[in-house]
């Protein structure tokens, strides 16, 4: 049996507004409103459906909002240069997507964009999810599922991002994995700073990681705030059923 | 060389029984299809060897003029069919067509590959455009479902902070790729697996081989070039559909969101 651990997070110790979401509604999400603070990690929880992964895409503005606001920083994120914005607020995706070639190929490509890679920056990377720089050269098609998420991972690391969104990355993980990637993160926001707004369906994964947490539900986020209040006294029948299981 | 005869030629619908009982014996259900098609190629291959009597009788600028330009519209037409729900799909293809016709046409004449005259330049115009028609039906077809499959990448590079066009490289590679292997391909077995039709034409009608291959090789290199340069405009300029001003993938096909 794997024993899972039980991180101390910053419960975003600065409290630093880093974004708010201001209303947000389009066609799968509805009125959404929060706010991530700087330095620390908060997951979204809820059924499929639920709207969790269109609102990472309005986040990183791979979408727009029909009606309401998002700022970054104080700064709403229509005003930012978006590749700029992108970079700063990188996102995983639930499946790897990576590109044809080497798994340096990917590692550097947005640092590439810029004209930002550094031939040492692969095996730094590479290091931050625990694989050998052997990795560097190996073509991605080589690659198991686990590995492939994990690169996919140290290619929004290379743009060193101020907030990461991540979408059920460790969905499709086997246990040893999972607690490599939940070390990583562990760092990340305690070491690096960095702030993290992560969907997950396991909801002990959700209990373990996260400082806050947002309960979505059918396109609105139906509960808000500290994670050991959301689990332990939640107010909605829905959020209750759901934790249940 | 041997002239076919009527009587001769009225021999072919034996070979075209054949298809025909096949059909009938294996229940296919296109024998009336099989005769169908076969009535309308006889009928149109008369009706086009009456026009090319016709245009071969006029100065050759009228007559190149007039027929290269049914061609390219009805070609541009042909290929657009498979760019549904790109913009302009027609127009891209008849000015990526019509440039292409007009660069290879002006090398075979400037550099006097072949003389300005209308039994030379019509057929291999005509051998030019259609495989240009061809590239750029699958350039259009490619695109569409490449955007369609690798929406996964796509969206992770734009994650990244590439802008449209570089999210878009690795489908423009696959495309122009795409289009031009079946011609790699082709031209490294040219003679060895068939003769060509234009070199089998030429021998046909009383030239010589060597004459014959001469022909054969500037249409097969002009067609290398013009595949190649056909799919790589259709790729350069359609990815641009796929996207909105704020580097958004649109959801629909080419659509504007």
């Amino acid at each position: 049996m794997v024993l899972m651990k039980q991180f101390d997070f910053k419960k975003g110790s600065s409290m630093n507004k880093l974004i708010e979401v201001e209303n947000v509604s389009n066609e799968r999400v509805t009125g959404v409103q929060f706010s991530l603070m700087e330095g620390s990690l908060t997951t979204i929880i809820g059924p499929s459906g639920a709207g969790k992964s269109s609102l990472l895409l309005l986040l990183n503005r791979l979408e727009d909002p029909d009606e309401g606001k998002i700022h970054f920083k104080g700064k709403n994120i229509s005003d930012f240069p978006i590749s700029e914005l992108r970079r700063n607020i990188g996102m995983v995706f639930q499946q790897a997507h990576l590109f044809d070639g080497t798994v340096e190929d990917n590692l550097k490509f947005g640092p590439s964009l810029q004209k930002k890679w550094e031939p040492n920056e692969g095996v730094k990377l590479l290091e931050k999810v625990q694989l050998p720089k052997e990795f560097l050269t190996k073509e991605v098609e080589n690659l198991s599922g686990g590995e492939q998420q994990r690169v996919a991972f140290a290619r929004t690391l290379a743009n060193n991002p101020e907030v990461l969104l991540l979408d059920e990355v460790t969905s499709a993980l086997d246990m040893r994995t999972v607690d490599l990637m939940e070390d990583l993160l562990h760092k990340l926001v305690n070491e690096e700073g960095k702030t993290i707004l992560m969907i997950t369906h396991d909801l002990k994964q959700a209990e373990r990681l996260g400082s806050y947490t947002l309960f979505m539900n059918e396109g609105r986020v139906e509960e808000q705030g500290k994670t050991t209040e959301l689990f332990y006294q939640p107010k909605s029948a829905t959020l209750k059923h759901f934790l249940e299981g | 060389m041997t002239n076919i005869s009527n009587l001769s030629l009225l021999t072919m619908i034996l070979f075209v029984m054949i298809p025909v009982s096949l059909s009938y014996l294996f229940s296919l259900g296109i024998g009336k299809s099989a005769i169908w098609s076969s009535i309308r190629g006889v009928v149109q291959l008369f009706f086009i060897g009456y026009v090319l009597t016709f245009l071969f009788s006029i100065p050759d600028w009228q007559g190149v003029g007039l027929w290269v330009a049914v061609m390219l519209v009805i070609a541009s037409l042909q290929a657009s069919k498979r760019g549904k729900g790109i913009p302009y799909a027609f127009l891209l293809s008849f000015s990526s067509l019509i440039l292409i016709e007009v660069f290879v046409l002006s090398l075979w004449i400037v550099f006097d590959i072949i003389p300005f005259r209308s039994e030379q330049v019509i057929p291999m115009s005509g051998m030019i455009i259609g495989n240009s028609m061809v590239a750029t039906g699958l350039a259009f077809e490619r695109m569409k479902n490449e955007f369609h499959d690798s929406k996964g990448e796509i969206l992770a590079a734009l994650s990244l902070g590439a802008n449209a066009s570089q999210a878009s490289q690795m489908i423009i590679r696959k495309t122009i790729r795409a289009a031009m292997i079946p011609n790699v391909d082709g031209l490294k077995t040219i003679g060895l697996v068939q003769l060509p039709g234009m070199m089998t034409g030429l021998i046909l009608g009383g030239a010589s081989p060597i004459e014959a291959i001469r022909y054969q090789i500037v249409i097969s290199i002009s067609i290398f070039s013009s595949v190649s340069i056909c799919a790589m405009i259709i790729s350069l300029v359609t990815y641009r559909f796929f996207f909105n001003r704020k580097m958004q993938l649109l959801e629909e096909k080419g659509g504007k969101k």
